[in-house]
């Protein structure tokens, strides 16, 4: 009888096991899974259909365009990024409207095919063959996380469709030797870069402390923040990663704050974001700056009540793009967005906008839908920091665009632009104040 | 040297989480160790607590701590009803029956919060969070300090219950051979249902006390639910004051054990420490060896 609860508790941890497997994937709480979506990219299979890539080019010259010009969109419209979809759909929506509105493009109107990928890797591979194949676009643009993306950039470059990528994060997306593939936001590893290269510029700290989740995104931006911060002759004087999820941080900062680092750096998603700030502040933990690697550091909850508040004030973090950043137009759909929706968008909204703007810019200088022209054109993109909300496109031979990333600081709760100067909304707030200084 | 200016704090966070963690383990002690119920919803049942706290601070404006009061109650008749519907028919049966029924009335819980709430983390604010005690070196949230003396009162009321009341004295009756106590005239099935409330009204205690100072999500159960397990043997199955002192044993384990090692190992550490509990004293930290 006595034997019962050691025979169950064996049995406890197989079934946990299980259920862990099993369970991992619908945990999603919050928004958390925002930026960089890096996760587990390449898994899923590379083979695509090896078969026939005979490309069928509706070779269309400007004389018989048709009525319409077909765009393919995939992205997230259900399943566990559903609501990153929507930002997308969101995005394109509005510059749908304003672009058509406004004239269409080579005097066509432009018209989304939309394909759901049910944020799967094996849904986003057909839905690239069907556009490739069956609709005929004479482009893709998609999708949303870098798991889905990348083996639908590879589809497309199999049947050589121009292939437009507006959030995936992950580095090899753009790496695996593509023509096709063009990528408008940054890839992952440039947050540690922009993060080392404020902080060089801005603060000229002599020791630092990097603490972020013992996850694939943790350690992906904390492992160059630490090689670029130490190349750049800042001393880590803390190198800790973290079990996602804890109620109690004190112990990890009690560590950090005895190393007495000049600046912290966290890479965490909203959650532990939140209790990293306000058990720092319990700590009386006063770095001169505390900056995040996007993530948790930039979502909109993270400034409000539901999230750290007012701990968050002063904090700074890298990220891709503001409602208040100085490129033409942002400012006007931030307002837009805000009318419609009731909500402020996000960056991936801006990025969707900003890649119909692309499109319609890149189409007018092909003159045609023929996939090779358009590729070209592709290539020879050269937009300016006003062409897009998103800011300036220029491709290099990887296909990657030089996508400037902003750092932003909470000031009176909202994230302000404050680096790098040119397109700053405002100057940073440097020492930070000690926890007793402030109001 | 650095080493010991962490200790002070790390000690105090301890012992201040110990207490939440020990009123966890304590309502699995009563179903999982006095009940021998392998109840797998234990997390979830934390999570229901969590979620009617956050509706009672929310909607009616109750301060978190008194909502226990209404929140314990409301939790208790829950855990009567699951127990009368669905735990009474594998009251019985093989603990893989249990864990099976109970993984699954965990995932109709789980699933039903999303459905409710979305996956959506929320947090309370309350100014005892927001208040900190500095001593020398140390600090401390207020809400942590009354966290932790309402879940040792909790405790400590609950110990003296089952020692000195009627019902505690059959619930241990059961427990210990539910044949005898049937024949002595226990109501056996209500002592069941009751103790099984008990245990879910408990989770829910320590959820209302864990609300203002964690954030909330239909999983947040998860993490709980098996560290809840691991104090109960810890202790000493069968003693809910072992389960207790397994609970701040555990936390002080993970707060200390870090100071030596990385917090992305705390898990690990407090598992360690379980696992030599297992090797050389099997029957728990502050269990009788049975025969």
């Amino acid at each position: 009888m006595r034997r019962g609860p050691v025979r169950a508790l064996a049995l406890l941890m197989a079934v946990l096991l299980l259920a862990g497997c099993g369970g991992s994937a619908t945990q999603s709480p919050g928004s958390s899974s925002s930026s960089s979506s890096s996760g587990s990219s390449g898994s899923a299979g590379s083979g695509t259909s090896s078969g026939s890539s005979g490309a069928s080019n509706p070779s269309s010259s400007q004389a018989n365009l048709p009525d319409e010009i077909e765009i393919g969109i995939i992205t997230a419209l259900t399943g566990s990024e559903a609501k990153f979809g929507e930002a997308h759909m969101r995005g394109y929506q509005i510059a749908l409207e304003e672009i058509n509105a406004a004239g269409g493009v080579l005097g066509r109107p432009l018209k989304l095919i939309v394909e759901d990928d049910a944020s799967k890797p094996e849904n986003a591979i057909s839905a690239a063959e069907k556009l490739a194949t069956q609709t005929k676009v004479p482009l893709i643009i998609g999708s949303y996380s870098s798991a889905a993306t990348l083996p639908a950039a590879q589809t497309a470059t199999t049947y050589q469709v121009p292939f437009i990528v507006p959030t995936a994060a992950a580095d090899n997306i753009t790496e695996f030797g593509s023509r096709y593939v063009f990528r408008i936001n940054s890839p992952s590893s440039e947050y540690a870069s922009t993060v080392v290269n404020f902080l060089m510029d801005q603060v000229k700290p002599k020791t630092m402390a990097i603490v972020y989740e013992n996850t694939n995104f943790g350690t992906s931006t904390a492992q160059p923040a630490r090689e670029l911060a130490e190349k750049a002759g800042i001393q880590v004087v803390a190198y800790e990663g973290y079990a996602k999820g804890a109620p109690d941080f004190k112990p990890l900062i009690t560590k950090v704050k005895a190393a007495n680092p000049d600046v912290v750096l966290y890479v965490s998603y909203l959650l532990d974001a939140t209790l990293l700030m306000r058990q720092a502040r319990e700590l009386d933990f006063n770095p001169k700056v505390y900056i995040g690697a996007g993530a948790g550091f930039s979502t909109p909850e993270f400034v409000r009540e539901e999230g750290a508040g007012k701990d968050a004030e002063y904090t700074f973090s890298a990220t891709l793009w503001t409602t208040d950043v100085a490129w033409k137009g942002a400012k006007e759909f931030a307002e837009e967005f805000e009318k419609r929706y009731g909500v402020e968008p996000a960056y991936h909204s801006a990025e969707t906008h900003a890649a119909l703007y692309l499109v319609k810019d890149v189409l007018e200088r092909a003159g045609s839908l023929d996939r090779e022209a358009v590729r070209q054109a592709l290539a020879e993109t050269d937009m300016g920091p006003d062409a897009t909300i998103f800011g300036p496109m220029k491709f290099n031979e990887k296909g990657q665009n030089a996508h400037p990333m902003l750092v932003t600081q909470v000031q009176d709760g909202n994230y302000v632009t404050v680096w790098p100067s040119e397109y700053a909304a405002a100057a940073p707030i440097l020492p930070t104040p000690t926890w007793s200084e402030r109001k | 040297m650095e080493l010991l200016a962490q200790l002070p704090q790390n000690l105090v966070s301890g012992l201040l989480l110990g207490g939440m963690y020990a009123l966890i383990g304590v309502g699995l002690a009563l179903v999982f160790g006095v009940m021998d119920i392998v109840n797998l919803a234990h997390g979830a049942f934390l999570m229901v607590g969590m979620y009617t706290t956050y509706l009672l601070v929310n909607h009616l404006g109750l301060d978190p701590y008194l909502g226990i009061l209404v929140s314990g109650p409301i939790l208790f008749v829950l855990g009567m009803l699951i127990q009368r519907l669905v735990i009474k028919r594998i009251a019985t049966a093989s603990h893989m029956n249990q864990i099976l029924l109970t993984v699954g009335l965990s995932m109709v819980l789980v699933n039903t919060a999303q459905l409710l709430f979305t996956a959506d983390y929320r947090q309370i604010r309350t100014s005892y969070a927001e208040t900190v005690i500095r001593i020398g070196s140390v600090s401390m949230n207020l809400a942590y300090i009354i966290s932790f003396f309402l879940a040792v009162a909790i405790t400590v009321g609950l110990y003296l219950y089952l020692m000195k009341s009627e019902f505690g004295r059959a619930l241990r009756a059961t427990s210990q051979d539910i044949h005898a106590a049937q024949l002595m005239g226990v109501n056996v099935q209500n002592v069941q249902m009751t103790a099984f409330g008990l245990g879910m009204a408990l989770a829910g205690a320590a959820g209302a006390l864990l609300t203002p100072v964690y954030y909330l999500y239909p999983t947040v159960g998860e993490n709980f639910g098996l560290k809840a397990f691991t104090m109960v043997v810890l202790g000493g199955m069968g003693s809910v004051v072992g389960a207790a002192l397994g609970g701040v044993t555990l936390a002080l384990a993970e707060s200390l054990g870090q100071i030596f090692v990385g917090h992305e190992l705390k898990d690990a550490i407090g598992f360690f420490v379980f696992i030599l509990v297992l090797l050389f004293k099997p029957e728990g930290l502050f269990g009788r060896a049975r025969a």
